[in-house]
């Protein structure tokens, strides 16, 4: 108990500590877009590979319902909202949680450990801005760029069980894709992945700074970055989408 | 693509070799308890949460989703649908990849570093059958337990929200789940399972024994171990969703 | 020749464009204590990982107790295991047993004929000669360095091998405690009258108890004898890497020897 208070409390110190190196330059923009690109392209992979699969099922499961009461063509607009608020955010940074995150928990925990952080101090260089803090803001800049990719392969993948394999009209199907979906519910999701992408990068930098314990310190770290960013990210996703749906 | 490919073909031989190490040289039982204890506890606390939070966001979406229906009460057989069909086994299986799957692939990666399988080898023991039968064995164990406890969270979760959140008919909700559910979806929810439980503890201690040694190889393991699971399980969710459910 | 346990005809090995054993031919007499010396870098560890079966030749054979180690199939080659104990450059321990469990696992798989008492007896009676008695219910992760090293090699010798591989048992220890572990290895030599192979890079304790050396450079074997025809020889190279004043370039990846250095 104490100890989690204890780790609490020095992951806000850390937060703190980064917040004020956004603000305040030198800014190593290079090293940003680097990481940026980097985490993006190792993340849309797996992202594509697991919303796709996910929009199928969705269909499949919701063509079910509207079978019982012949309104098949309100499949796409129920479709549409649910990839948009939840599915899309969440599964997106579950996964970029999961590949992105935690191969930065990695980096910094083998740079940790190999006494990389401890030289580049001693060298009068900032750690926490040279290399942790591009990687948080890289996370932060990535995940709504992944959602959104991850948006557009769930409704291909909505598209593809409904059109291509049971046979629903295709035009029906993109008519009524945005019947639902509102303007709040687009800024959600943006809200969502931005915020989800902020606790994945200071969960995972966080995690992987403070390594400890020779190569078995990095791979806990790793195993904590993945487990606690995605716990953050469904407490996060319950806050939020309780205050955008509450009138 | 070529490299993704070799891949899956060197984890085609290992699971090959791992199952002539197993039959040839039997695994100690107590070693599978063991396992499947230690599996079993680390990953119930995030899995109760996950999927408490999994049974909420989806009586909330349910809930708005089905309004312009005027079903709000329909909510019940939404969370049975992609609840207990869907969302509660994949969140279950990606929990306990993030937790006891990357433990496996930290774990073996560590040992290998540290010269620890080379010894077993030394010591004329086979470290697939040592090292991966327990834990293969004890992830199948555990598997059905989990998904049904998982399962159980998510209609309680969504109870919850609906009775005292969105203030429905707490019967009504119970006798709608339990409608829409028939023997066969809890039995295919158990395949799902055991499905994903094999690939977990095959993928992951794979991504343990081929990483390269030290730091750095014991943090890709754990890496890329969750990603793969993760990728995999979706897509063997819908394989399993499809042939249950599609025709 | 014929009762030497391990015998390496013309072993060749490389790793992609590098070539770390060219070409070793030797055999490590029954009952004396070989050291395979050399800089790092210089595949001794590879030639270890070779005669335990870890590593297969490219070319040629190794063959330990008759058995060709990269041919044989693996219950052939767990039984040539079984007759031989290795100690391991950390230790190679498992974090998640005792001190005790750790010296006991060989006996647990291959033992199973004898009861857990008869075990228990032996454990403590290998723990006595590593001189460490009474530590079976230690954690690994309380050891020193130097102590790892010890129980390690109590695992080694506990199911009475023939042949016993030490890989560096020097590396990582301070001079006081590398002493200690040389007179240990001494000592059991002595008492057990086995075969010994150690890879080591230490001058003084391959001096101290070595009865053959045999010294890898550029994978190759460049001299090969006992410990008086070793120290005379005239090979530059020998000779550099006894003299310890002068340091011999770790010799990555370039096979060929550098010309001798004058003044």
């Amino acid at each position: 108990m104490v100890q989690t208070l204890t780790s609490l409390g020095s992951f806000g110190i850390f937060c703190m500590r980064l917040l004020v190196r956004t603000f305040s330059p030198p800014w190593n923009f290079p090293e940003l877009f680097r990481q940026t690109w980097r985490v993006s392209l190792r993340c849309v992979g797996p992202v594509m590979a697991t919303t796709f699969p996910f929009g199928l099922v969705l269909a499949l499961q919701g063509l079910q319902i509207f079978d019982l009461y012949g309104a098949q063509r309100m499949l796409p607009s129920l479709v549409t909202t649910a990839i948009v608020r939840e599915l899309s955010p969440l599964l997106a940074c579950v996964l970029v949680a999961a590949q992105g995150g935690s191969s930065f928990a990695a980096e910094l925990g083998a740079m940790r450990i190999k006494e990389e952080l401890d030289a580049t101090e001693v060298m009068a260089v900032d750690s926490l801005r040279w290399h942790v803090l591009p990687r948080v803001l890289a996370l932060i800049l990535a995940c709504p760029v992944l959602q959104v990719i991850g948006a557009v392969l769930g409704l291909t993948g909505a598209w593809v069980m409904a059109v291509a394999i049971q046979g629903e009209p295709s035009g029906t199907f993109f008519a009524n894709l945005w019947t639902f979906t509102t303007p709040t519910d687009v800024a959600g999701s943006a809200i969502k992945s931005v915020v989800f992408g902020a606790l994945i990068g200071t969960i995972s930098c966080f995690r992987g700074y403070y390594a400890h314990g020779g190569a078995a310190g990095v791979g806990q770290a790793v195993n904590d970055t993945v487990v606690q960013s995605v716990l953050a990210i469904f407490v996060f996703n319950y806050l939020i989408t309780s205050a955008l749906t509450a009138r | 693509m070529i490299d993704a490919l070799s891949w899956i073909g060197r984890l085609g031989i290992y699971c090959f070799r791992l199952f002539w190490a197993v039959l040839r040289y039997g695994v100690p039982p107590r070693r599978v308890v063991e396992e499947a204890y230690r599996i079993g506890v680390q990953s119930l606390p995030v899995l109760l949460v996950i999927n408490g939070f999994i049974g909420s966001i989806l009586v909330i979406q349910g809930y708005i989703s089905f309004a312009p229906l005027g079903g709000q009460q329909l909510v019940g057989m939404f969370v049975g649908l992609a609840g207990v069909r869907e969302a509660a086994p994949l969140m279950a299986a990606t929990m306990i990849a993030a937790k006891a799957g990357t433990e496996m692939a930290s774990q073996i990666a560590v040992m290998n570093t540290r010269e620890q399988v080379d010894a077993l080898e030394v010591m004329a023991v086979n470290p697939l059958a040592w090292l991966v039968g327990p834990r293969l064995l004890g992830i199948l164990l555990v598997m059905p337990a989990m998904t049904t406890i998982a399962i159980v969270t998510t209609v309680v979760a969504g109870w919850l929200v609906a009775q005292f959140q969105l203030g429905l008919d707490g019967y009504q909700y119970f006798l709608l789940v339990q409608r829409t559910l028939s023997p066969l979806d809890l039995m295919v929810a158990q395949v799902k399972a055991l499905s994903f439980g094999a690939v977990i503890c095959l993928v992951s201690t794979f991504c343990g024994f081929v990483a390269p040694r030290g730091p750095e190889g014991v943090g890709q393991a754990t890496n890329t171990a969750v990603v793969v699971c993760a990728v995999i399980s979706v897509s063997i969710n819908f394989l399993i969703s499809q042939v249950a459910y599609g025709g | 020749m014929a009762d030497s346990p391990v015998v390496l005809s013309d072993v060749h090995k490389s790793f992609g464009a590098m070539t770390v054993l060219d070409g070793v031919s030797m055999d490590f007499p029954a009952g004396q204590t070989t050291a395979v010396i050399g800089p790092s870098g210089t595949g001794k560890s590879v030639l270890l990982k070779h005669i335990v079966g870890l590593l297969e030749p490219d070319r040629g054979e190794v063959r330990v107790f008759g058995t060709d180690m990269a041919r044989a199939s693996e219950s052939a080659r767990y039984a040539v295991r079984k007759r031989l104990g290795m100690l391991f450059q950390d230790g190679a321990l498992f974090d998640s047993l005792t001190v005790g469990e750790n010296i006991e696992f060989p006996l647990v798989q291959h033992r199973k004929d004898l009861s857990s008492t008869k075990r228990r007896e032996r454990v403590a009676e290998v723990l006595k000669m590593v001189e460490l008695p009474g530590i079976e219910a230690r954690a690994i992760s309380s050891l020193s360095g130097g102590q790892r090293k010890r129980v390690g090699l109590a695992r080694a010798i506990v199911h009475s091998p023939e042949m016993v591989l030490f890989d560096e048992p020097n590396s990582g220890l301070d001079p006081m405690t590398s002493d200690a572990i040389d007179q240990l290895i001494g000592h059991l030599k002595r008492s057990l009258g086995i075969t010994f192979v150690v890879i080591t890079h230490d001058i003084v304790s391959t001096v101290n108890i070595a009865d053959r050396i045999a010294m890898l450079y550029g994978g190759k074997l460049v001299a090969w004898g006992t410990v008086q025809e070793v120290l005379r020889s005239q090979e530059p190279v020998v000779r550099r890497f006894f003299s310890r004043n002068l340091v011999l370039p770790t010799g990555e990846g370039e096979p060929s020897l550098p010309g001798p250095q004058s003044g």
